[in-house]
């Protein structure tokens, strides 16, 4: 029946929460200079709060608002200065925390980044130094074939021969004195055979590996030092000596041709042969690859000169590898010797060499055999 | 900010405050210091006669610790009880806590509040509240009717009845306590 009527949400004022009284509404209260709805609010919420009636009460009953007024000021001068600039310190505090946890963190973080960093190079330092001079894939895997076909040859065991350690003392200064003549004469007078042979020597590239460093070469005689152990004393001799004069040679005759270095490892000898068959050239890169000993340098040297179209010098050098080792570098060597005559003409000298070389039995019989049947 | 912080509420100054914003807790302290200095003077002038420098920061410490503790409903309950509290028995630390009389005014004017302007709710929150006026007695229903909904002051009322205003305020307070209870059991009856 209640709800009928039009006042009835005026009982809601009961309840309604209103704030306490403003610093102005008080003393205006007082001096009555409120409206009468703002008088209305004040007084409901007069009802309510003790805290605005006890207020209004010692208000009243003080005299003088002076010091109402006074303590008022000073104590809001007070929470302002107290709070404020408490909490801006506060903040400035917080921050700078902030600030400082970040910085140690990233001190430590930088610490331990050097530490790893310098221990990681210490690592890679000494792995670096322990194998310097790492041992090139190609030279390695092309080295193998060979020293397993030697293997199987009758002449196997003599094949290991020729082994440069780097810790072996130089020869005897009397193969030092017999190799020197016959290796320097021969550098003396390189471009004249060339020339009378007549063959295009500026499209065939060169064999020797750019880096042709004695330090290298002591690497490689190490690394190899475990496969091949037994040799002869004499050969060893033979072969420091000459292996000193050939590596001086190279890197004299390298420097010329530094452009015709940087071509990897083709073989240049097969397209030096036109008239020979494919496979047999590819047989024979093997051999020409393994830089192990001096017979070998001799041997590379030889076909250094072989491509250039330096034939004498070329065969000077195979007949020294052929008279003084023995195995497969003899063999090959008398085979580049039958190729060199066959190039030059001299098919007589060349016949009689494939001859030499199928009565060797090694692995280039079978390529003998066909140039002397195509011959 | 401190333009902001002043429109708040005093609930979500509080709730502010207790999370380590001390620029809420100082508008807050601001809202009320005129009233805490008022409710201060007349203990001011007493026998011991303390110094206002040594009072109210204490005070506003007081105030500040329990603001981080207790629950806090109504800001003018509880700054009075902390400001009572002190000047009473200054060595003990009373905590707060809000009578059962409190509560259930509290819960009718959240109410009332959260109701805001949905008519539905504010209808049948008037009918209860007019239910509940109804079983009151006579003088408290009258006083109430006259004093909210016929918007008679004060003044008017103690001129009327020929009673001192603070007695007008008690007895008002006790009506409005006692509409509370029914309202808030009206489902027993």
């Amino acid at each position: 029946m209640f709800s009928s009527k039009p006042n009835n949400e005026k009982i809601l004022k009961v309840f309604s929460g209103i704030r306490c009284l403003s610093k102005d509404q008080l003393p205006r209260y007082m001096e009555g200079r409120l409206t009468d709805i703002e008088k209305h609010l004040v007084e409901q919420h007069l009802a309510d709060c003790d805290l605005c009636f006890d207020a209004l009460q010692a208000l009243e009953r003080e005299a003088g608002n002076e010091q109402y007024q006074e303590l008022t000021g000073k104590l809001q001068r007070y929470i302002h200065d107290s709070i404020q600039p408490v909490s801006h310190v506060h903040k400035v505090a917080q921050y700078t925390k902030k600030e400082k946890t970040k910085e140690s963190l990233l001190v430590y973080f930088w610490l331990i980044a050097f530490l790893v960093i310098g221990i990681a190079s210490v690592y890679v330092l000494r792995g670096h130094l322990r194998n310097q001079p790492p041992p090139p894939p190609r030279m390695l895997s092309a080295a193998q074939p060979p020293a397993k076909d030697s293997a199987t040859s009758p002449s196997g065991e003599v094949t290991n021969q020729p082994i440069v350690t780097a810790e072996q003392p130089a020869p005897a200064p009397g193969h030092h004195t017999a190799a020197t003549p016959a290796t320097t004469t021969p550098a003396t007078k390189p471009a004249a055979p060339a020339t009378t042979a007549g063959q295009p020597a500026t499209a065939i590239p060169v064999p020797v590996r750019p880096t042709a460093a004695d330090s290298i070469a002591k690497a490689k005689a190490a690394a190899l030092k475990a496969q091949q152990k037994k040799h002869a004393a004499d050969s060893i001799r033979k072969a420091l000596a000459l292996q000193k004069q050939q590596d001086s040679l190279k890197k004299e005759k390298e420097k010329g041709n530094d452009s015709d270095n940087k071509k990897p490892e083709p073989q240049p000898e097969p397209k030096q042969e036109v008239k020979e068959p494919a496979p047999q050239p590819k047989k024979e890169t093997p051999p020409a690859a393994e830089p192990v000993n001096s017979d070998e340098y001799l041997y590379k040297a030889a076909m250094v000169y072989q491509q250039q179209g330096n034939l004498g010098e070329a065969i000077d050098r195979y007949k020294r590898i052929a008279a003084n080792s023995s195995g497969k570098y003899a063999e090959m060597a008398t085979y580049q010797l039958a190729i060199c005559y066959r190039s030059k003409g001299q098919m007589g000298k060349a016949r009689r060499l494939f001859r030499e070389v199928i009565r060797m039995d090694g692995s280039l019989k079978n390529n003998a055999q066909q140039a002397l049947d195509s011959m | 900010m401190h333009q902001q912080l002043t429109n708040l509420s005093d609930k979500e100054l509080i709730s502010r405050a207790r999370k380590q914003d001390r620029e809420a807790e100082g508008v807050l302290m601001d809202r009320y210091s005129h009233l805490l200095v008022a409710i201060t003077l007349p203990y001011l002038d007493k026998a011991p006669k303390p110094d206002p420098n040594i009072v109210f920061p204490t005070l506003l410490q007081r105030l500040s610790a329990s603001l981080k503790t207790q629950t806090i409903y109504k800001a003018n309950e509880w700054i009075l009880h902390i400001q009572k509290g002190y000047f009473n028995n200054p060595d003990k630390n009373i905590p707060f806590y809000p009578s059962r009389d409190g509560r259930d005014l509290l819960h009718i004017e959240n109410k009332v509040e959260k109701a805001g302007t949905n008519i539905i709710d504010r209808q049948d929150l008037a009918v209860r509240l007019e239910q509940a006026l109804q079983r009151m007695n006579a003088d408290d229903r009258d006083l109430i009717t006259q004093f909210y909904i016929d918007n008679k002051s004060f003044a008017d009322l103690t001129a009327a009845m020929g009673i001192t205003r603070e007695k007008l305020r008690n007895q008002l307070k006790a009506a409005k306590g006692k509409l509370a209870k029914l309202y808030m059991n009206q489902g027993y009856v």
